[in-house]
């Protein structure tokens, strides 16, 4: 009965999908829609094909992945020590806490001027990008984790006699994991929107750039192509760090 | 004196750009000193034609938005309180949303032949998944009591949406449109910035990056950031005026 | 001397602009091996008057001692158990309970051994690597007890312990309450709005009353009458508490009747 379910529900899931290809590829067959506008589904996968076999995908993604991954290190780490700091201190709070949340009234991409005159179009424009879309988010999200401690646990762990070291490790920080993961997974997601925007405009490799070339050669296949890859790379991405977040988050668990 | 304190880091930072600018070496087109961009500020609505700029952006952002954000409204509804329709469009939305926003910046500016609609339709897909998602969770999370409650009442399906569905995910709603216009104008920059449109914010900020005139630049920045600011706190006020007379 | 002597204690809070008189004129002694039950509706206070012995806050004036030597904050002598467990949720029922034995001077091996034994006297060492999520709000309720006596404390002060427990949950544990205390001679201190609760376990009975938080009687409890919860002894203490709290049974009002007789 479980399996008749899971099946039904999976079959329910790819129908418009798969009705939506159905139509796209009588579109393209009976050319209702000029090439241009959209290539058959065939062309797209015949490109994608293409492009794996040469290389040139595999090295767009790792391009673009690598950017990702320095980006994101540099905004978490960063993000972590200052939403830590605003979250455990009142004062200092009240100090830098405005004054980030006015900056970050300023929608990320508008930096990108400013950043493109002082640093130039090269890696390091990338990588501030991406570290200032990851950085925002891990603040929020950080801070009122500390913040939002339990007074009852505080409590307990005053009467247990807990030192301020012991205090942080056995009750602050463990309260406050659960924001710091909400907050490092929005901000990998806004690294990754980042990066695809970046490059799309400002670079001259990575996927971003390959969909901005296929654009500028009016080859929709190519873009299309780079489109499925995102959605890939964006369920695999997810996937993992939903995989990391459970195993970290076992006291979670609601009883059988 | 803890009142003020917040303005300590502004002011401190101010006053540091004031002096970096004046006593170092440092050109002042790289790094212009705060009273110049401010006079740019000023300057570009006086004469500038800024006001054009902020006011084709707004027109842009806006009527993407409200293209958005009730599409995104529409399929969240029917997401969330249609079990068919979930099951159906679910998987697909979903698979819609790994994708990042910006990739379908090449893909529309190519199929509306990088026309005015093209933006707005970009502006409108940007709106539309924020507010879809906020509206499916609002609906599909509703306290189990109060759908058995409409059954014992013997509601009809559209007496269950009006008095139960669409008030108990009101807030989640409004969240999701708060988010909505948050993530609509993120797009407008965006996307002007990326095609350089102008009349528009963006256009002008390219503008004066193409010219290496940072002032401008550092201006625009500014407005963005206050025009940021007011949507936000407009939004929360809205949000805050429609559930004022909800208990906590 | 009396092992706790709270003199003369007041404590006011200030409530949107508004003193509120928690505690007034509170004087009370407990000698050690004692269980002594604080009864009394909302808001008389009982709960500011544990936090205060606990250390968690201080009295406006007066004085709370221990031993003679006033109380100044926490200490390992005074275990509380409250009315949410407020287990760690990321430590298992064994280190929740260890956790209160990282001051105790004891090494390892010793905090195990304790831990087992404390485990064990509330009944739950099958679940010791229980996640506290895991756990049901009577056994979770139960490791709380097992933390807040692993220390051996010389006061066990108890905040309406049963209180977010189910009817039934509440008599089986006032039961192993009993047993538990009397095992290790503790001083215990219960704070309840429970009467039932407090004439079976306590030696003696202290009525609060609100508005200001003050003791208006105290009543020691025959051990005979404690027995029996259905013996006529039991009910005639109860009902008379009841009336004190403002409770009307047909008991208390005979009970007042023949006092005044």
């Amino acid at each position: 009965m479980k399996i008749r379910q899971a099946g039904s529900r999976v079959v329910a899931g790819i129908a418009v999908p798969l009705l939506l290809l159905g139509a796209w590829s009588l579109t393209a067959r009976e050319g209702w829609l000029p090439d241009q506008i959209l290539p058959a589904p065939g062309v797209v996968m015949a490109t994608l094909k293409e492009f794996i076999a040469s290389g040139e995908l595999q090295d767009a993604t790792l391009i673009s992945l690598e950017r990702v991954a320095k980006g994101f290190a540099v905004g978490a780490v960063a993000g972590l020590i200052f939403g830590a700091a605003i979250g455990l201190s009142p004062r200092l709070n009240r100090l830098f806490g405005p004054t980030f949340l006015g900056l970050a009234q300023v929608p990320l991409l508008a930096w990108m001027p400013v950043m493109i005159l002082l640093v130039g179009i090269d890696e390091a424009l990338k990588v501030i990008l991406i570290g200032i879309a990851t950085f925002i988010p891990v603040v929020l999200n950080v801070a009122q984790g500390f913040r939002d401690v339990p007074p009852a646990l505080r409590e307990v762990g005053a009467v247990l006699l807990f030192d301020p070291w012991s205090m942080l490790m056995q009750i602050v920080l463990p309260a406050a994991v659960p924001s710091v993961f909400t907050g490092l997974r929005e901000g990998l997601a806004n690294a990754w929107q980042t990066v695809i925007a970046v490059e799309l405009f400002a670079s001259s490799e990575g996927l971003g750039y390959l969909m901005s070339w296929g654009r500028q050669l009016f080859q929709l296949d190519l873009v299309l192509a780079v489109v499925v890859v995102l959605a890939v790379i964006g369920f695999a991405l997810n996937w993992g760090l939903a995989r990391i977040e459970g195993r970290l988050g076992r006291w979670q668990l609601r009883p059988a | 004196m803890k009142r003020f304190s917040p303005l300590l880091v502004p002011l401190g930072a101010l006053a540091i750009w004031e002096a970096v600018s004046r006593l170092s070496r440092v050109s002042h087109e790289l790094l212009p000193p705060p009273e110049k961009v401010a006079f740019r500020l000023w300057d570009g609505f006086a004469h500038g034609g800024m006001t054009g700029d902020l006011a084709a952006s707004l027109l842009r952002e806006l009527s993407g938005f409200v293209i958005g954000a009730t599409g995104g409204v529409a399929l969240g509804l029917l997401l969330g309180l249609s079990r068919p329709a979930n099951r159906l469009l679910g998987p697909l939305f979903l698979g819609y949303r790994q994708v990042a926003l910006f990739a379908w910046v090449p893909l529309l500016s190519m199929w509306f032949g990088g026309g005015e609609q093209g933006k707005v339709a970009f502006i409108a897909l940007a709106a539309m998944a924020p507010a879809a998602v906020n509206t499916w969770r609002g609906t599909s999370t509703l306290p189990h009591s109060y759908i058995e409650l409409s059954r014992v009442l013997m509601f009809r399906p559209l007496d269950y949406v009006r008095f139960v569905a669409l008030p108990g995910a009101l807030p989640a709603i409004l969240t999701g449109l708060r988010s909505s216009l948050i993530a609509a104008w993120l797009a407008t920059v965006g996307a002007e910035l990326f095609l350089d449109v102008a009349p528009g914010l963006g256009g002008r900020m390219n503008e004066g990056r193409e010219t290496f005139q940072m002032d401008l630049v550092l201006a625009s920045v500014v407005l963005l950031g206050l025009l940021g600011l007011t949507f936000s706190r407009l939004a929360v006020a809205a949000e805050k005026s429609l559930l004022k007379r909800r208990a906590a | 001397m009396p092992a706790l002597d709270i003199t003369g204690v007041d404590r006011t809070f200030h409530v949107a602009g508004k003193p509120v008189p928690a505690l007034r004129d509170i004087s009370l002694s407990v000698h050690e091996g004692e269980f002594v039950a604080i009864v009394g509706a909302s808001g008389c206070g009982k709960s500011t008057l544990l936090r205060l012995i606990l250390g968690l806050d201080r009295p406006d004036r007066g004085e709370v001692r221990i031993d003679g030597q006033p109380v100044r904050g926490p200490g390992l002598d005074r275990g509380i158990v409250f009315q949410e467990h407020r287990l760690l949720p990321w430590l298992t029922a064994e280190t929740n309970v260890a956790a209160a034995l990282r001051r105790s001077g004891l090494d390892s091996a010793q905090r195990r051994q304790r831990v087992a034994e404390y485990l064990d006297l509330v009944g739950l060492t099958a679940f010791a690597k229980a996640w506290p999520a895991q756990l049901s709000g009577g056994m979770a309720q139960r490791v709380a007890i097992a933390r807040a006596l692993v220390n051996r404390p010389r006061f066990l002060l108890l905040d309406e312990p049963l209180g977010a427990l189910d009817a039934l949950t509440r008599l089986r544990l006032q039961a192993e309450l009993a047993r538990i205390v009397r095992h290790g001679g503790t001083t215990a201190l219960l704070v309840t709005h429970d009467v039932d609760e407090a004439v079976f376990l306590a030696d003696r009975l202290v009525v609060m009353q609100p508005h200001p938080g003050r003791i208006s009687d105290v009543l020691t409890v025959d051990p005979a009458a404690r027995r029996d919860r259905s013996s006529a002894a039991f009910l005639r203490v109860r009902d008379k508490v009841l009336g004190m709290l403002g409770v009307e049974t047909e008991g208390a009002r005979a009970a007042a009747y023949e006092t005044a007789a």
